[in-house]
């Protein structure tokens, strides 16, 4: 899968889950620009993100996130280990 | 009545455990840990104590978020709060990722279909403020200033690290109308109320409503 495949795909796994398909990821979107993420639809969000993408993210990973452009970059570094 | 203020350690990790749930439940028998991840009690203490042992600052797993009280070398009261955001990732994302990695996969079968209720009531932190996270004190403690005490100083301790912040937040269920005077004695101003439509919530969470307080500091 390369980069613009994973972009997408995660795009749409957001729209899903925060039910806006309207909404645009931007490597620098964090959690204080998009309505209604709390911390159950993060946990929400994590778990569709692990099992679409077939990976799991240690703790110390998942801390480091601040941006989707962030989180861009972990799945596809985790997608090539 | 002698009292010691001091930060929390990992020892006083059981203490912070029955803290955390007491303050979830906020008076009454609702644990969410437990309505909404289907989780017994015993195992929710179990999974609070393994997210406190993570050591992971600012949020309301935190252990370097607590000031606790002591009298007499026992634990008698203790105060949560911490700069919301100060290494650029927000408590609910920090939270979300302590539960997530925690908890055991069955607990996230369901939450999807919980998660338009819940979010009924929620109310975003905002960045480089104080955020309350919870205030206890035993009942054979109460009604000696103990709150204002624990509060002053963890904000006290809080500004002197983080001199530009002058707010304080701190959210509040609506049913809860002693913890309401409580801050309102403090200074704290309503500056919002979220009340949920779906009553169905108070399956799930202690109360159908919600404030938002704010105190100038």
């Amino acid at each position: 899968m390369n980069n613009l495949q994973v972009f997408e795909k995660l795009t749409s796994l957001f729209q899903e889950v925060f039910e806006n398909p309207n909404l645009v990821l931007s490597e620098k979107l964090t959690a204080n620009d998009v309505d209604n993420w709390d911390s159950l639809t993060h946990m929400i969000l994590i778990t569709e993100i692990e099992t679409q993408f077939d990976i799991k993210f240690k703790l110390k990973e998942l801390n480091k996130m601040k941006n989707v452009g962030d989180l861009l970059g972990a799945i596809t570094f985790k997608l090539s280990e | 009545m002698e009292i010691t203020i001091r930060n929390a350690t990992l020892g006083d990790i059981p203490f912070l455990v029955e803290t955390i749930i007491e303050a979830e439940k906020s008076g009454t028998p609702i644990l969410s840990y437990t309505t909404i991840f289907g989780l017994i009690e015993e195992d929710v203490k179990k999974y609070i104590a393994l997210m406190l042992e993570e050591e992971i600052d600012g949020c309301e797993l935190s252990i370097s978020a607590f000031l606790l009280a002591e009298f007499r070398g026992e634990t008698i009261g203790a105060v949560c709060a911490w700069v919301e955001g100060l290494e650029g990732v927000s408590s609910t994302i920090l939270k979300g990722n302590l539960l997530r990695f925690t908890l055991p996969q069955h607990c996230f079968e369901s939450i999807s279909l919980l998660n338009h209720l819940i979010r009924e009531l929620h109310i975003d932190y905002i960045a480089d403020t104080i955020q309350i996270g919870l205030v206890y004190v035993a009942e054979k403690a109460r009604g000696q200033g103990l709150v204002q005490k624990l509060l002053s100083k963890k904000i006290e301790q809080l500004k002197q690290a983080n001199l530009k912040i002058n707010d304080a937040y701190v959210q509040v269920f609506g049913h809860n109308f002693a913890a309401i005077k409580s801050y309102e004695k403090l200074g704290f101003e309503t500056i919002e109320y979220k009340i949920a439509r779906n009553k169905e919530i108070t399956n799930y969470l202690p109360s159908d409503s919600k404030l938002l307080m704010k105190l100038n500091i």
